[in-house]
């Protein structure tokens, strides 16, 4: 009962103490920012990279600028139709505040186009050639302009034959969103797990350790600051989520050079599940609690702040590791492989996650991964605790990998 | 009351600890001695249930010592720090929490340990903004907020500068008035002996001596015979008695060493029968001296 008030009063002061603290609110804004600058992607794409929906002048004869303005208009804004083809200039584009001129001409072969683009790296030839391929075909063959239409555009759609998705639109959205919901845990367990590192280094350097563990045994100690910060990781998440939702779901009004923004309601829909959801919920609590840990117990070791690097960077590994397979399980999440590695803890929180976001992961596969996740949380839990327990009362010169390996056995 | 009886502890190699024993009785003021390694922060870990022995036992009002014994416990280690960015306040109630205490008792114990250290001024500001010596007050106050019946002190004076020294002074005397069971280790010798009632040797993890100063004295083998005038007389007279020997001439003035159990009123008698004596003075060992010798005993 004794441990338990303890762990509660640990961690409710570490969840004071961490709200107060910079590094947190930094990283709470920092992310804000970072999810805003990326439900403004599209628009910015839109507005730097692509300029499919650039506003362009047509020149040429009536008899070709008309019906090409009406092809045109699907993918573009016309904003200046005038019968002199000669080669605009910079200062006639800029004027017109168009992107591109396309002047069309017609000869023997068919209609004759020239571009004019203000970017040298404009995209949108493509894109024009495309559009005015029914009229070429209209001029050429005397058909109508709907029947070249028809002719030249075969129609097609893509169904799935995948009971998770019911369209390749809706699995390309799911892979994008996995991708980021990937990245999303990979840095909230990262973060949190050196946040935690560092928290058990500072109550070493500090030198208030010795006092904190002849207050309360080390286990509540350690635990009520594990579950600290995964709770304020799951309030961070939920934060970012809600302000996902809100930016992605009203773009910024009356600013053309934004775009439209991501419309991030639409994308998730059909994506992100209640299954989906738990399963991040839960595997970032795996994850978490494993990693944190590891980085807790190496944590204690240490006796100057300077070390804390040396010692992450080796724990950071198998989560960067984790990350980087998670990634290729995405695209194939029914391999071999990655129903594999989704039973190694440690790992399996990133696999996992990425397999149920792009598959129908079989319900005992979800259990045993899970079941084997507890399971190495438990027996990290008891290996962190000993080396906790022995390194918050140990100064001076790092121990040895050997005398780790003892305190480990012991 | 504290017992501990033959505990020894090891960390691989290394004998911390061997076979140490003493009772501490309910509101003594005991004072642990040894020199720098000597095990007294092992057993004080030990005692805390930080650290558990390898061997023997230790055992408070007669039930073993465990982790339900902290909350009853304070302890200010050598090695001892704050949370730097916390207020003082709040550094001063998290360690109330943590030894099972409740509003509204903990702002009232905390407003009190904070007028009863003079630090008000500083109740709001982070601990990293205080000097060195606020500082270790408002360590003291963490680690004896709660009211402990057993307050644990290790190296209690070290770093402080005399004021502070003369502040922990008088607030040890407070809780050894109260009652409060107290266990200090210190270097200061001549602060141990103002505090402490009874004392515990120990060098290379062994008990070398115990007890009261006064046990410790009558176990010190000589004493020392400061003696005026320093002339040939008396000089003569002492050599004649058996186990003395001249340690010093303290201007005009001799010191001699002679065995605890000499009748020191007939040596004086001896000596006015052949020199007009104006100093006979029987000098106790100090503290410092037993600790001096205990600690250069070589264990048997």
């Amino acid at each position: 009962m004794n441990d338990f008030n303890d762990f509660i009063v640990v961690y409710s002061a570490e969840i004071v103490r961490r709200i107060k603290s910079r590094p947190f609110q930094i990283g709470l804004i920092l992310g804000l920012l970072a999810i805003f600058a990326f439900t403004r992607m599209n628009g910015l794409l839109n507005s730097g990279f692509n300029d499919n929906n650039a506003r362009i002048v047509l020149a040429g004869s009536a008899a070709l600028t008309t019906p090409a303005r009406k092809a045109l208009s699907r993918d573009f804004r016309i904003v200046n139709v005038q019968t002199s083809a000669a080669a605009p200039t910079v200062t006639t584009l800029k004027r017109l505040d168009a992107s591109l001129q396309v002047a069309i001409g017609r000869d023997a072969k068919g209609l004759d186009l020239a571009i004019y683009a203000l970017k040298p790296n404009s995209n949108a030839t493509g894109t024009i050639v495309h559009d005015l391929r029914p009229l070429n075909v209209a001029l050429g063959t005397g058909v109508s302009a709907s029947k070249a239409d028809q002719l030249v555009n075969i129609r097609s759609k893509t169904r799935t034959v995948s009971a998770k998705f019911g369209s390749s639109g809706q699995a390309a959205a799911a892979f994008g969103v996995g991708s980021a919901l990937i990245f999303f845990l990979y840095l909230l367990i990262l973060i949190n797990s050196q946040i935690v590192m560092s928290s058990v280094a500072e109550e070493k350097t500090s030198r208030i350790a010795e006092l904190l563990v002849a207050s309360i045994s080390p286990a509540p100690l350690l635990y009520g600051k594990i579950a600290s910060a995964a709770t304020l990781g799951v309030i961070q998440m939920a934060i970012w989520v809600a302000f996902s939702l809100f930016t992605g779901g009203h773009p910024a009004q009356g600013d053309a050079s934004l775009g439209t923004g991501l419309d991030m309601s639409a994308l998730l829909n059909g994506t992100i599940t209640p299954t989906v959801l738990i399963s991040f919920f839960v595997l970032f609590v795996l994850g978490f609690l494993q990693f944190s840990m590891m980085f807790a117990g190496m944590g204690s070791l240490i006796s100057r702040t300077e070390d804390l690097g040396s010692v992450s960077l080796p724990l950071a590994l198998p989560v960067i590791a984790a990350l980087l397979i998670s990634m290729g399980a995405l695209g194939a999440p029914d391999a071999p492989w990655a129903v594999a590695i989704s039973f190694v803890p440690v790992l399996s929180p990133f696999v996992l996650f990425a397999r149920i976001v792009m598959s129908e992961v079989p319900m005992w596969q979800i259990l045993i991964s899970v079941a084997l996740n507890i399971a190495a949380a438990w027996a990290i839990a008891v290996l962190a605790g000993k080396l906790y327990r022995v390194g918050m009362l140990l100064y001076g010169r790092a121990p040895s990998l050997g005398q780790v390996w003892h305190v480990l056995r012991s | 009351m504290l017992a501990i009886d033959h505990v020894h502890k090891e960390f691989g190699k290394v004998r911390a600890v061997q076979d140490v024993s003493f009772r501490v009785d309910d509101g003594v003021t005991f004072g642990l001695i040894g020199p720098n390694g000597a095990g007294k922060t092992t057993t004080m870990r030990m005692i805390l249930g930080i650290l558990t022995p390898d061997g023997g036992s230790i055992a408070w009002n007669g039930k073993p010592v465990d982790g339900s014994m902290r909350r009853r416990c304070g302890y200010l280690p050598e090695e001892r720090g704050l949370y730097a960015k916390m207020k003082v306040s709040e550094q001063i109630a998290f360690f109330g929490r943590l030894h099972g205490l409740v509003e509204p008792e903990i702002t009232k114990r905390t407003d009190a340990w904070i007028e009863r250290l003079g630090i008000g001024q500083y109740a709001d500001r982070p601990c990293s903004e205080l000097s060195k010596g606020n500082q270790q007050k408002v360590q003291v106050a963490c680690a004896a907020v709660h009211d402990p019946e057993l307050l644990v002190l290790d190296e209690a004076f070290s770093g402080l500068d005399p004021v502070n020294a003369d502040m922990l002074l008088n607030i040890l005397n407070e809780l050894k008035a109260q009652g409060t069971t107290l266990i200090l280790s210190s270097h200061q010798m001549w602060q141990l002996e103002a505090l402490c009632s009874r004392f515990c040797i120990i060098s290379a993890g062994e008990n070398r001596a115990s007890g009261t100063l006064d046990e410790l004295r009558a176990a010190w083998p000589t004493r020392i015979l400061r003696v005026a005038p320093g002339s040939s007389a008396v000089r003569a007279m002492l050599e004649r008695v058996e186990g003395a020997f001249f340690v010093a001439d303290n201007d005009g003035r001799f010191d001699y060493s002679l065995p605890a159990n000499t009748d020191f009123a007939a040596t004086l008698r001896s000596l006015v029968g052949v020199e007009a004596v104006t100093s006979f003075e029987v000098i106790e060992p100090s503290l410092h001296d037993i600790y001096i010798r205990a600690s250069e005993q070589v264990p048997a």
